[in-house]
């Protein structure tokens, strides 16, 4: 903008704020003698930062909602033998590989056999582990989980169920009558051991050469990537001798649709934004066109570009951010309504701090709208030569 | 014999605005641009009130546009307070026009959104310090002191135009230029404000009025005819024999009592009134 007024009043950055006080004191004027108008395009304004807000929220809701629903998925990795490779099991020496390489997440190894489970007229099919430390993986619902499993059985929760056992009951495992010493607690994830529909008896009950399966338990999904990582490169260094299966991966790829999931619902969001913008530019054209011969004198007597731009550009900015604190406060209200009318919404998941971000992110876009739709007409206003704009 | 004295007009040494051999061309609908001006002189002392008279189309705007540095000349030479400003960047010219060149229109052209007194203070409003204890202070001159906080639509056409008069001295200008001053007016406001033009003078100030109104050339100290872009009597007369310090307000008396034409003095007034 060339050298608009920059004898005795370009003082640096004090100068210019100061120019905006006047400006937007006007701008809040001219804004004035149109209500309607004005009335009309904050609510655009309103209404898109609304729909980002709010989208962005309920996919965020949703994003966290099944974060915590698939929980410690991604917690476990469990690892087999490479049948492909001929591995029928792993055995002690490689459960000590693993153990070295994982450093940290317990390793549980599993032997696994399958049996008929019955109690009193009820029977069933199951899946039997043995297992020497269950604490390091599970849980107890009922009774106590032994340090070292020396004898008695764990029942999956479905099984206790199934055969109504509880610890203390006596179930008949393959023919032989076995006391229960606990019952675990109901499985929230999902995995390729299955403990619900499982029992557990000690190691000494099987007569197996080598380990099934190996599980390895981390307190979160990051460490559960990098002991499945470690194990790969420590365990399967020479030949392929284990299998890994890691829900780590597949709660990425979960997260990453959640991720998707809230772009998409943003996308929708802005595009109402936009149309907000939109109209905006529209307002401003109009009311630039309409007040030519104004801003026309206002540059006859000396007014620079600089500040009559300023002065639309406060205009548009004071419709956007006004949209934009309407909006917001809208949506704190209808996120509000929603969490009390819908019980399923837990209200952490809502009052997330990561929510306030979707909140602070519309207020932002709807000043940014407000301003960059009213930078083309304030722009055209600000350089038309007064010549022209007096003699409408 | 002049019943009061003009503080710095007959003393200053040049001229409050110059046109040396101005010519202003637009490109017209055909290939043959239009010329506005045509190799027009013109000077303006200080304190001395002209009137620019001639028919519609004429260029009379355009005159006052090029003196207002709204639009360059497209050749000549411009001189506002001895300095040349034939040329200048349009921060310059904006700037300029803010220091020394006061506007007047026909239709006031006050902002609606603003009161009185931020009216007056418009051309400073973006400046450091605080202009309303002035503009007040010359609203309070025009009579107007009890209107401060009036926006434009509570106040009449005579104190609408005395507003629009006031906003052009806030910055205490050289140059006050105006356009059809009492074309939206009756007689008796016209004359009221053509009053004021002539305080306005009283103070040194260059006081150029573009009108069809036969009232503002009995107020004129010259009247100038300006007739298909080309100018008559730009230049003070008596300044053709090398003669600066004119005594515009030598007839005040008379043309104040009678509202008689000043005939006689200055050739470029009898011709103008003489085609009318």
């Amino acid at each position: 903008m060339s050298r608009d007024g920059s004898a005795g009043r370009s003082d640096g950055l004090a100068g210019w704020l100061r120019g905006w006080g006047p400006a937007v004191s006007m701008a809040s004027r001219n804004l004035r003698r149109n209500r309607v108008r004005t009335v009309l395009a904050v609510l655009g304004v309103c209404i898109g930062v609304l729909a980002v807000a709010a989208l962005g929220i309920f996919g965020n809701v949703l994003a966290l909602g099944a974060d915590d629903a698939i929980g410690d998925i991604g917690t476990q990795v469990v690892v087999s033998p490479n049948n492909d490779a001929g591995v029928e099991s792993l055995s002690d020496a490689d459960v000590a590989s693993i153990r070295r390489a994982v450093d940290g997440p317990a390793v549980v190894p599993l032997y696994s056999d399958s049996a008929t489970v019955a109690r009193q007229g009820d029977q069933t099919f199951a899946t039997v582990y043995g297992v020497e430390e269950p604490a390091l993986a599970y849980e107890a619902a009922e009774g106590r989980l032994p340090e070292r499993h020396r004898q008695g059985a764990i029942l999956g929760a479905g099984i206790a169920e199934d055969l109504s056992a509880g610890a203390g009951d006596t179930v008949e495992i393959a023919g032989s009558q076995v006391r229960v010493i606990a019952v675990l607690v109901e499985s929230q994830t999902f995995s390729p051991v299955a403990p619900d529909d499982a029992v557990f008896l000690p190691e000494s009950a099987f007569s197996a050469d080598g380990y099934a399966q190996a599980l390895v338990v981390s307190d979160s999904g990051a460490e559960a990537r990098a002991a499945a990582d470690a194990i790969r490169e420590a365990v399967n260094a020479r030949e392929e001798r284990v299998d890994l299966f890691e829900l780590a991966a597949l709660v990425d790829e979960i997260n990453e649709f959640f991720d998707l999931l809230s772009t998409f619902l943003l996308g929708l969001g802005a595009i109402s934004l936009v149309v907000a913008g939109v109209s905006i530019l529209n307002v401003m054209l109009m009311s630039t066109v309409e007040r030519r011969q104004e801003i026309g004198v206002m540059r006859a007597v000396g007014v620079t570009r600089r500040d009559v731009l300023r002065v639309l550009l406060a205009e548009a900015g004071l419709i956007g951010a006004a949209g934009a604190a309407a909006g917001t406060l809208l949506t704190v209200l209808l996120v509000a309504g929603l969490v009390i009318a819908t019980p399923a919404v837990d209200a952490a998941l809502v009052i997330d701090r990561t929510n306030a971000y979707y909140l602070l992110l519309a207020l932002v876009f709807g000043v940014g709208v407000g301003i960059v739709s009213g930078a083309y007409p304030a722009w055209k206003a600000a350089n038309e030569r007064p010549v022209e704009a007096l003699r409408s | 014999m002049s019943d009061r004295d003009v503080p710095d007009g007959p003393t200053a040494s040049g001229y409050a605005v110059e046109l040396r051999d101005v010519v202003k061309r637009y490109p017209g609908g055909g290939d043959e641009p239009v010329v506005a001006l045509d190799s027009v002189d013109f000077a303006v002392r200080p304190g001395e009130f002209v009137a620019v008279v001639g028919p519609s189309g004429s260029g009379k705007s355009t005159l006052l546009n090029v003196l207002g540095l709204l639009d360059d000349p497209t050749s000549g030479q411009r001189l506002l307070d001895g300095t040349d400003v034939t040329s200048l960047s349009v921060g310059e010219r904006t700037q300029a026009r803010k220091e020394s060149i006061g506007f007047v229109f026909q239709d006031f052209h006050l902002l609606p959104t603003l009161t009185a007194v931020e009216n007056v203070a418009l051309p400073t409003a973006f400046d450091p310090g605080d202009a309303s204890d002035r503009a007040a202070e010359l609203l309070a001159r025009f009579g107007l002191g009890e209107r401060l906080d009036h926006e434009p639509t509570e106040l009449s056409g005579g104190q609408k135009q005395r507003v629009a008069i006031a906003r052009s001295l806030i910055n205490e200008p050289a140059v006050l230029l105006a356009d059809e001053p009492t074309g939206n007016l009756d007689t008796e406001t016209g004359e009221s404000i053509l009053g004021e033009f002539e305080r306005v003078k009283s103070e040194g100030v260059a006081v150029i009025a573009v009108t069809h109104d036969p009232l503002v050339e009995e107020y004129a100290d010259r009247v100038v005819d300006l007739t298909d872009g080309v100018l008559t009597g730009g230049i003070p007369e008596d300044d053709a024999d090398d003669s600066p310090g004119p005594t515009p307000d030598a007839d005040d008396d008379a043309r104040r009592s009678g509202r008689v034409r000043r005939g006689g003095r200055q050739t470029a007034t009898t011709d103008a009134g003489g085609e009318r």
